[in-house]
């Protein structure tokens, strides 16, 4: 049944992703931003003065952009009179941006929305440590020399123990600077890196080292046959290098086509050294990059000409033990299917964020799980198999990274995209956030 | 005697203040003309006998303070005596205004040039306000005179010698923060406060004052002394020289006149000096020809490109091509706030365009005057794609592909129908047919031409081509575009070269005659250098490209004949590996940066030209190539009517080639040095050169003056 206020994402697009440090270590979270939705303008050949809101998730804040949605609305040529906002659900945020322009578009409120997110890890800043920005602020509050000297000392001391804790290593030293991306991969309620979550996930859940580097490599072939094939370009928008321009990168740069079972097998586990086996090659690489949808109501769609990719069926997040965080989609995807009125058996298609190979195939065994579905869910049947066919066709986030506050768009992107390709009627865009949370979002092709 | 015009000048008591307001009627600016200065003499005697302790001076006009003297008196000034007698009457009023005994104010905002600041200069203390269109300055060298209301004596007294020669030398105009950073006004304020600021300082000033600079710094007292000004002085003529070549004496008369009474004591004397000086730049063609080319940018800006029609404003614009000229197209319209979509099928290519205009707008922000959010957000306003992408959303697109017709016209049909039904496509082609083009495009009402000259961003015509369906909304469009992009458009008719292109290319060629007969290049291209031109036509040709030369030539020969004979030296040329700057082999040698070197003896050989014996005259190599420009010009005006006038071919030639604005264009020149002389000499070097080319056109025989 078609009506009037159901919300269509009419088109997407995204930057490349690249991991964290390398090629697009130099462009500011809102340049990333302002070239997807520029893309995405372009493509749609929108009217920009349609524009009701621009809601975009980012987790960084970058400090000389806290609101950084509105500083991509107007680079990318959004009309000043349009208003513009940031939202935060970690890993989900750009997955919140989505449903929160699903909502004010389906209560009536707006018909046009873009939405979607940004992420740079590079530009995560190192910060000075507690202990340090004490003696700042008594510093820039000095009145005169007599008061100032003593607090320079003061720091040149403190400098030098800071010099001695980088020498040592010893990141439990206070006066070791604080490490921005560290300290957000590290829960703050329970005080564990999310490695470890996924440490827990593996044990718990009898996952081997080799089931979980199979799947890493799994994503390397999927992820590498997509660019190859092409399927990946037609989501992603170049991107120029500035200053000089004189390069631009047009794919995705994680994804290993030579990846090979020895070379991930060779990997130490990084979280647990002993008895782990959560390494570098099974987890997502730290990554930037942006992904936009624009998203409106079915009327205004019909009015403007557009024939959009699908229809948003429903969202839902809910929450679990922030240690098992992981789980995440476990605990949201029923919440979703139930406002979508759907069984997991009428999905056809789902992008599961790949956060770690383990957390991915806890996911998938846990769904399948009907004591799970009891125990934690208060379902009286399992929610369904996630069958391996069709779990991520085309590889996820082991392979093209996991750009925090990007990736939730992307998800819904890339199965959007592949739900037309494939003429497959309901898909299930599902991740995991940090703090333990889930977030899912379900989507039929439209026709 | 001039009579007073009552109504431009107003007094308004206000206690112990007099407000002083100009207000011109009928006008939308203020101006010191004959009238409104007998007014400002009534007003300033009436004052001067009146118990008011202080004046203000002020506006009533929007965005104006007083624009300057009234240039149409000024050209009226025919004789010595007459300018003497103006000049004098000017600074006998600003005497009388400096000699008030009353506390005197000006209280500017808006535009506040030549006169008008020299007005203010008169005056006690000056407040600005902040608005953007407030601009204090002396423009007068940039008309090839030079102040004469005193200007020149106070200017240097109240700001101190280099900002006086800064601002006087370069006819500049400084905004309000750096007028008040110079101590040329004494304060600054929002506009919106500035009545209500102004009179409260009214009220606390007590004290005439006559301002005299204090240099601060230790460098500043070092050229403020008597050897330091020696050094300030030799620099700025060196200056002048450099820029103008000798060529305009207005600065050199400007600078001459402030080094002989700069901290002179006598006003009088001082005074006297400077008014010499005025007479005798006033008197000069220069300065008429400086005026004409002024009046003929101002021509401009009122016109719309079709008398009565208004173009729709374009703020979304496509180019298709990126390169070097995409690049510069690309810079002038985003920096005029215009959006701009770059397509190309290399990824390089745009590239290279994104790099162009970053580096065009960095030297702005070297300059200062952007910032670097500006620059940022300049730069947003340009993206690029391999693909159509955003096309629908393009109000006009500027094709700057390969020149060739039948791709040209497949890639217009294909842009077309990517784009509204009511956007416009325009050529930025050099030398093929718009009319035949348009035949590409399913709607060729919204198809022109709109031709830029490299490099984009320092030459400022563009010349746009009404092909045969071209619609008059279409024309204006592309004409308003052009100049939302601050450039000179001029309308020409389809036709080869369209005008530029058809005057310049035999012009260049007829150098390569001249080296054909033994004359070496760089003496041909020193002799047009002197003459005025930018740079002579040999190195002209290494700039446009030597191949170019030779295939546009080429097509022109189809076209005009036995008029653009091939000089055999171009196919010599067409076969050799020389392009020109582009590839660093031309006529001349290039730096690897693409700076030129000097003249390539080598190339002699190469095209079997003689051993250059100069055996012509000077006048004889300058005129083949000038009276040739003036020749071909006759027949696009008077023939083709490719042009309505010979303000636009003037215009269009002192734009598009740097023609010299001091001979006031092409055919001012040519109406100066007169038809007989020309058309001898025409008739002359076509029989004695066996040059057809330079047979004498009927339109130019049956011609007595270009300028009616």
């Amino acid at each position: 049944m078609k009506s009037p206020r159901d919300v269509v994402l009419v088109d997407g697009i995204r930057t490349p992703f690249a991991k964290a440090g390398t090629n697009l270590k130099k462009i500011h979270p809102a340049d990333l931003g302002k070239a997807a939705l520029q893309a995405l303008i372009a493509r749609t050949n929108l009217d920009v003065n349609v524009v009701d809101e621009v809601i975009i998730g980012n987790t960084g804040n970058p400090v000389d952009a806290v609101n950084i949605s509105r500083v991509i609305a107007l680079s990318s040529g959004i009309p000043q009179k349009t208003s513009a906002y940031t939202v935060h659900r970690n890993c989900a945020s750009a997955l919140e941006s989505i449903s929160n322009g699903f909502e004010k578009i389906k209560s009536g409120t707006m018909d046009v929305v873009v939405a979607g997110g940004t992420e740079s890890m590079s530009q995560f800043p190192t910060l000075l440590p507690q202990s340090m920005q004490d003696i700042f602020e008594k510093l820039f509050a000095a009145k005169g020399p007599g008061q100032a000297l003593p607090l320079v000392w003061q720091l040149l001391k403190s400098e030098l123990r800071q010099i001695k804790a980088l020498l040592t290593g010893n990141m439990k030293d206070p006066y070791f600077p604080v490490i921005a991306v560290m300290k957000g991969l590290t829960d703050p309620f329970v005080g564990i890196n999310m490695g470890q979550t996924a440490e827990i996930l593996a044990k718990e859940w009898n996952l081997s080292r080799d089931v979980q580097d199979r799947f890493a490599l799994r994503s390397h072939q999927r992820s590498s046959a997509a660019t190859k094939s092409g399927r990946f370009k037609e989501e992603i928008t170049p991107i120029f290098l500035p200053p000089k321009y004189d390069s631009v990168l047009e794919a995705d740069t994680g994804p290993r086509e030579n990846q090979t079972m020895e070379a991930l097998t060779k990997l130490k586990p990084f979280f647990d050294k002993q008895t782990g086996t959560i390494t570098a090659g099974n987890s997502c690489p730290i990554t930037d990059g942006a992904a936009m949808v624009l998203i409106m109501s079915r009327e205004k769609a019909d009015a403007l000409g557009y024939k959009p990719i699908a229809k948003i069926c429903s969202y839902g997040f809910a929450g679990c033990e922030p240690e098992r965080m992981g789980l995440g989609p476990v605990y949201a995807t029923p919440v979703a299917l139930k406002r979508a009125g759907l069984t997991m058996k009428e999905i056809g298609l789902v992008e599961l964020n790949e956060a770690f190979s383990a957390q991915v195939l806890a996911c998938q065994k846990a769904f399948d799980s009907k004591t799970f579905a009891e125990e934690k869910l208060g379902l009286s049947d399992k929610i369904g198999e996630l069958r391996e066919e069709i779990l991520n066709p085309n590889g996820g986030a082991i392979a093209l990274g996991h750009p925090v506050g990007a990736t939730g768009t992307r998800i819904v992107l890339t199965l959007a995209r592949q739900m037309k390709k494939t003429q497959t009627q309901f898909g299930l865009a599902t991740l995991c956030i940090g703090g333990g949370q889930g977030g899912a979002m379900i989507l039929e092709l439209e026709n | 005697m001039i009579q007073p015009l009552k109504e431009s000048i107003k007094i308004t008591a206000d206690g112990d203040i007099a407000w002083v307001d100009f207000d011109l009627p009928n006008e939308k600016i203020n101006k010191l003309s004959g009238a409104v200065l007998m007014r400002l003499k009534e007003v300033v005697a009436e004052i001067k006998q009146s118990k008011f302790k202080t004046v203000i001076f002020s506006s009533m006009k929007n965005k104006i303070f007083i624009a300057g003297a009234d240039i149409q008196e000024i050209k009226l000034l025919k004789t010595q005596a007459d300018i003497k007698a103006a000049v004098e009457i000017g600074q006998s009023i600003m005497n009388e205004v400096e000699d008030l005994p009353q506390v005197t104010i000006a209280s500017v905002n808006g535009a506040c040039m030549g006169g008008g600041c020299e007005f203010i200069l008169a005056c006690d203390y000056r407040i600005a306000s902040e608005d953007p269109s407030t601009k204090i300055g002396l423009p007068e060298t940039q008309l090839g005179i030079i102040p004469g209301f005193g200007g020149c004596v106070r200017m240097p007294r109240v700001v101190g010698l280099p900002t006086a020669l800064d601002i006087i030398l370069a006819g500049k105009a400084y905004a309000a923060t750096k007028a008040f950073k110079v101590g040329l006004v004494d304060r600054v304020v929002h506009p919106n406060l500035l009545r209500q600021e102004t009179k409260k300082w009214a009220q606390t000033l007590t004290a005439k004052r006559r301002k005299v600079y204090q240099p601060k710094d230790f460098m500043s007292k070092v050229l403020d002394s008597g050897l330091g000004r020696g050094i300030v002085f030799k620099k700025a003529r060196q200056g002048v020289i450099k820029a103008t070549r000798g060529q305009y004496p207005a600065p050199l008369k400007a600078l001459e006149v402030i080094a002989n009474t700069y901290k002179m004591q006598d006003r009088n004397k001082a005074l006297e000096i400077e008014k010499q000086g005025f007479v005798l730049c006033a008197v000069t063609d220069i300065s008429k020809n400086l005026i004409h080319v002024y009046e003929l940018t101002e021509r401009v800006k009122k016109q719309t490109g079709v008398p009565g029609i208004k173009g729709k404003d374009v703020t979304h614009l496509g180019l298709l091509g990126a390169g070097t000229m995409g690049g510069g197209i690309a810079f002038v319209s985003a920096d005029k706030g215009i959006e701009v979509r770059v397509k190309d099928l290399s990824i390089q290519a745009l590239g290279n365009s994104l790099k162009h205009a970053r580096e065009l707008f960095s030297k702005n922000l070297k300059r200062k005057s952007i910032n670097t959010y500006q620059l940022k957000q300049k730069m947003d306003l340009i993206t690029t794609t391999t693909d159509y992408s955003g096309f629908g959303r393009l109000d006009l697109v500027v094709e700057a592909i390969v020149e060739d017709m039948e791709i040209k016209k497949k890639v217009i049909a294909e842009t077309a129908g990517q784009m509204r039904p009511d956007a416009i496509i325009a050529t930025n082609t050099s030398s093929l047919s718009v009319s035949e083009m348009s035949k590409g495009h399913p709607r060729p009402e919204f198809f022109a031409g709109m031709h830029f000259f490299n490099p984009v961003n320092r030459m400022p015509l563009v010349e746009v081509i009404r092909g045969d369906k071209t619609s008059d909304q279409t024309t204006a469009t592309v004409f308003e575009l052009a100049k939302k992009m601050g450039k000179m458009p001029v309308v020409v008719k389809d036709g080869p070269g369209f005008l530029v292109n058809r005057l310049l290319l035999p012009y260049m060629a007829e150098a390569a005659f001249l080296l054909q007969e033994g004359m070496s290049g760089d003496r041909i291209d020193d002799l047009y250098v002197k003459f005025g031109m930018p740079m002579g036509p040999v190195a002209l040709m290494d700039e446009v490209g030597l191949d170019v030369c030779v295939k546009v030539l080429k097509i022109f020969q189809k076209a005009y004949s036995d008029r653009m004979e091939i000089p055999p030296l171009f196919d010599a040329l067409a076969k050799s590996e020389r392009k020109g700057k582009k590839n660093g082999k031309g006529f001349y040698k290039y730096s690897a940066d693409g700076r030129r070197l000097e003249y390539d003896p080598t190339i002699l050989n190469e095209l079997g030209l003689p051993m250059p014996t100069n055996r012509y005259s000077d006048a004889e190599c300058v005129e083949r190539g000038v009276y040739g420009m003036i020749n071909e010009a006759a027949r696009a005006l008077f023939d083709d009517r490719i042009v309505e006038s010979a303000h636009e071919v003037d215009l269009a030639m002192i734009m598009g080639t740097g023609f010299p604005p001091f001979r006031g264009g092409l055919l001012r020149y040519a109406d100066s040095v007169g038809m007989k002389p020309i058309v001898t000499a025409l008739e002359k070097y076509s029989r004695e050169r066996k040059a057809k080319r330079l047979i004498p056109a009927p339109a130019l025989i049956k011609t007595t003056t270009f300028y009616k």
